[in-house]
């Protein structure tokens, strides 16, 4: 039946179901449970538990261009305009109601995992002030490079997933099942490959995908992992981008494709269509970011299922180290032969853009490639800058044109 | 060096200890080895014959730091980094570096890459501390540490090396307490500025010199109760510059309780000798009262701090919210409201580290201090 289904309208579906699914939970016997959109949700899934990301509700509304009308709610209940712009749009959707979407139902429960950020906890713990629910925090040390220690943080995190799976017991009154959660890591295993096969594709040249595409691609990986769907979702997207690059069809036409990009951070969600038309315009694709590459998990289903769990949530690249992120970036540029970067400062996201400096320095020095540094916010257009922005873009391709940067496959 | 100091020596050090501590490094040999707020289990340091210095910041101008993190990171962090990396960075030969939340989440890589000679480690408190895996990865990490300060400095650390430096440090912890207690009830002994200054000074210097000072201090009072004094608690984190404590002398107020970081939350950090050391440090984590980004319970919280005002019988709350503290700033809207709901008069002071304009904090603390007195709260 989904073999018929696009991957836009298996997506669609998928959405749809998921989220009746969530207004329902309460009549099906099921509780909602909050959490973050890096953690480990597997055990949410095998559990019966029906997973809801505030972020990807706030994204929705920061995207529809809420996010003044949002916040300025929130600042006038005391909270600083610095908090991150997803928090303090959520908050403004508890205030007021105001969303673009049918909303998202009240948790029973929160699960915030600080491998992205601490900020979520600190939000979270905002929400479950408000209702009452209780709030697990699996606390993710910093993956430092030093195996010893790196094999004690996942001694620590199995041990605080077997607690997760008490505190849930106790919750639902119902025992854990570990062969369905042997079942469900069966899925995530195989949509995180699927996922990955889909992000790589992006070092075909023309690129069939940019970063925009991913971003749209992502959604699945964020909140179905752990069910068939998701793989089957998967299955789809590879199949009609691998369509596309057989045909040589690319985001931009093989002989405009002058210059592949990184970028740095979340997107700026508000600008997500024009940022794509305005580097097209140049002859610029974003292809990637690590950021898209954190659902691209890498899970040992010969482990034990908590090991495995533990291993892959605690290295994502906002918990690792700055060196071992700016490894991760720099493999991104030999794969996809990226000859340009833009680093985005997003004041929303702290545990994020704290390193980007730092990133930047390695990075241009490792690449020889010059970087396009700028500030702004993910959520919050007061922060955003139109014009600066696009005089900032224009002058870094004229940096590249100078340097001879550009693809030699592009026409001059 | 700190062995005979008076309160007015403590205030002038407290201000800038480091030419002090660089005369000291150079006359005993010993290295210093810096760590930031909070938790980082100091005794274990100096156990191993090295120097711990909490840094707290510089009152010199930002030059580099900027460039390494932006205008919105806490300006303690800020703040920090620039004083190792434009003004005592030559000091330290090592840096032990906590994460406790998102700002810093990544600042010991930032000093591991800009100090690549020094030795940089991580200490990762725990963000969650109710549960039993908590206290397993507390005591994990301070024997991490020791592994690794072991390695680096090619010696084992004794027990009886780590009994003697814990006692050194119960005993300053001992000390300051008392002289707590005395400032209290007897606020013209003891100015606010004295007696934090006496507290971070303790957190920079070698506690075995400096508690002969704090001793002789002690027995050098001549108590002065002191009239038209108004009693406050301090809620927060920190309390920077030191001038702020000058304005609330200015005004009459004596602090009676605290929850600071460098304050009763360092006092209450004594473990026991009693038993497994390591055990001791480990659980003296859980005992040392509420700090926004590790703990997750507000009410905890406005519950530990309404004891306090109680206890002590102060007349208000000094909240300290330094800008861009993230965890404080989810956290203070419901704790304001909490305490404004309980009929507790409250005054948020916002301050960050580098400010030298303290005109408007006079103003505000003035205004707020008055309508109190006329009992227009």
């Amino acid at each position: 039946m989904n073999d018929k289904l696009t991957s836009k309208q298996l997506s669609k579906k998928i959405t749809d179901e998921y989220m009746e699914d969530a207004f329902h939970a309460h009549d099906n016997g099921k509780l909602i449970g909050y959490t973050t959109a890096i953690s480990p949700v597997e055990i949410f899934v095998a559990h019966d538990i029906v997973p809801i990301y505030p972020e990807n509700h706030a994204v929705a509304n920061l995207t529809a261009k809420k996010g003044v009308e949002l916040c300025s709610v929130v600042e006038g209940m005391g909270y600083t305009n610095h908090l991150c712009a997803y928090a303090r749009s959520d908050l403004g959707y508890r205030k007021t109601g105001v969303t673009v979407t049918r909303g998202i139902p009240d948790a029973d429960l929160f699960l915030a995992c600080n491998a992205q950020c601490f900020t979520l906890t600190k939000w979270f713990q905002v929400l479950a002030r408000q209702g009452g629910q209780p709030v697990f925090v699996f606390d993710t040390p910093e993956h430092v490079m030093n195996k010893k220690a790196r094999e004690e943080i996942v001694k620590y995190c199995v041990l605080q997933l077997k607690e997760l799976i008490a505190f849930l017991e106790e919750k639902t009154k119902k025992k854990f099942d570990y062969d369905r959660l042997k079942e469900v890591m069966k899925y995530s295993a195989a949509s995180s490959i699927l996922y990955k096969e889909f992000l790589d594709m992006a070092q075909y040249k023309p690129s069939p995908i940019s970063i925009f595409d991913a971003l749209i691609g992502m959604a699945i990986a964020v909140y179905r992992r752990g069910t068939q769907e998701c793989v089957d979702y998967y299955q789809t997207l590879v199949n009609e981008i691998q369509a596309k690059v057989d045909q040589g069809i690319g985001v931009l036409p093989k002989d405009q494709e002058k210059y592949r990009l990184y970028w740095e951070n979340l997107p700026v969600w508000f600008k997500f269509s024009d940022h794509a038309k305005m580097l097209g315009s140049y002859g610029g694709v974003i292809l990637t970011s690590l950021y898209v590459h954190a659902w691209s998990f890498e899970f040992d289903l010969n482990k034990d299922p908590l090991v495995t769990l533990a291993e892959n949530y605690v290295n994502r690249f906002s918990n690792s180290t700055i060196e071992d992120r700016a490894d991760m970036a720099t493999d991104l540029f030999k794969k996809y032969s990226m000859n340009g970067m833009i680093m985005f400062m997003n004041r929303s996201c702290k545990a994020v853009s704290f390193a980007v400096p730092t990133l930047k320095d390695i990075l241009t020095k490792r690449t020889g490639i010059p970087a396009l540094v700028f500030e702004s916010d993910m959520g919050d257009q007061r922060f955003y800058a139109e014009s600066q922005v696009r005089t900032r873009i224009e002058a870094y391709f004229e940096t590249l044109d100078r340097l001879g940067l550009a693809q030699k496959t592009a026409a001059a | 060096m700190w062995e005979s100091l008076n309160l007015k020596d403590v205030v002038a050090l407290a201000r800038d200890p480091y030419p002090s501590i660089r005369q000291w490094a150079r006359d005993t040999g010993k290295k210093v080895v810096g760590s930031t707020i909070a938790d980082v289990p100091e005794e274990v340091i100096y156990a191993f014959d090295l120097l711990p210095v909490t840094i707290l910041g510089t009152h010199k101008p930002l030059k580099k730091a900027p460039s390494h993190l932006p205008d919105n990171a806490c300006s303690l962090a800020r703040s920090n980094l620039e004083l190792a990396l434009s003004y005592e960075g030559d000091l330290f030969s090592g840096f032990v570096l906590p994460q406790v939340c998102d700002t810093t989440q990544h600042l010991s890589d930032i000093w591991r890459i800009n100090f690549p000679d020094k030795y940089v480690e991580s200490y990762l408190a725990p963000r969650q501390a109710d549960r039993p895996s908590a206290r397993y990865w507390v005591k994990e990490e301070i024997e991490r540490l020791i592994a690794s300060l072991s390695a680096w400095t090619g010696k084992s650390l004794t027990n009886d090396a780590l009994n003697a430096s814990i006692l050194i440090h119960n005993e300053n912890k001992r000390l300051l307490a008392e002289l707590y207690e005395i400032k209290k009830k007897n606020p013209g002994t003891i100015t606010n500025l004295q007696f934090f200054a006496m507290m971070k000074l303790s957190l920079q210097v070698d506690k075995a010199e400096f508690n002969k000072s704090l001793k002789s201090i002690k027995d050098g009072l001549k108590l002065k109760k002191g009239k038209g004094y108004t009693d406050v608690i301090l809620v927060g984190i920190t309390c920077d510059p030191p001038e702020i404590f000058d304005i609330f002398d200015e005004l009459k107020l004596n602090i009676v309780g605290d929850t600071l970081v460098d304050g009763t939350r360092y006092l209450r950090g004594a473990p026991s000798l009693n038993g497994d050391l390591i055990d001791a440090l480990a659980d003296r984590h859980f005992h040392r009262g509420f700090f926004s980004p590790i703990h997750d319970d507000v009410f905890k919280n406005f519950e530990e701090v309404k004891k306090l005002y109680k206890e002590t019988k102060a007349k208000a709350i000094i909240y300290v919210h330094i800008e861009f503290c993230e965890s404080q700033e989810y956290d203070l809207p419901d704790l304001k409201n909490l305490i404004k709901k309980e009929g507790i008069p409250m005054h948020v002071l916002d301050t960050e580290y580098q400010t030298t304009s303290l005109s408007h904090v006079l103003t505000r603390a003035q205004a707020f201090f008055e309508s109190l007195k006329g009992g227009s709260l």
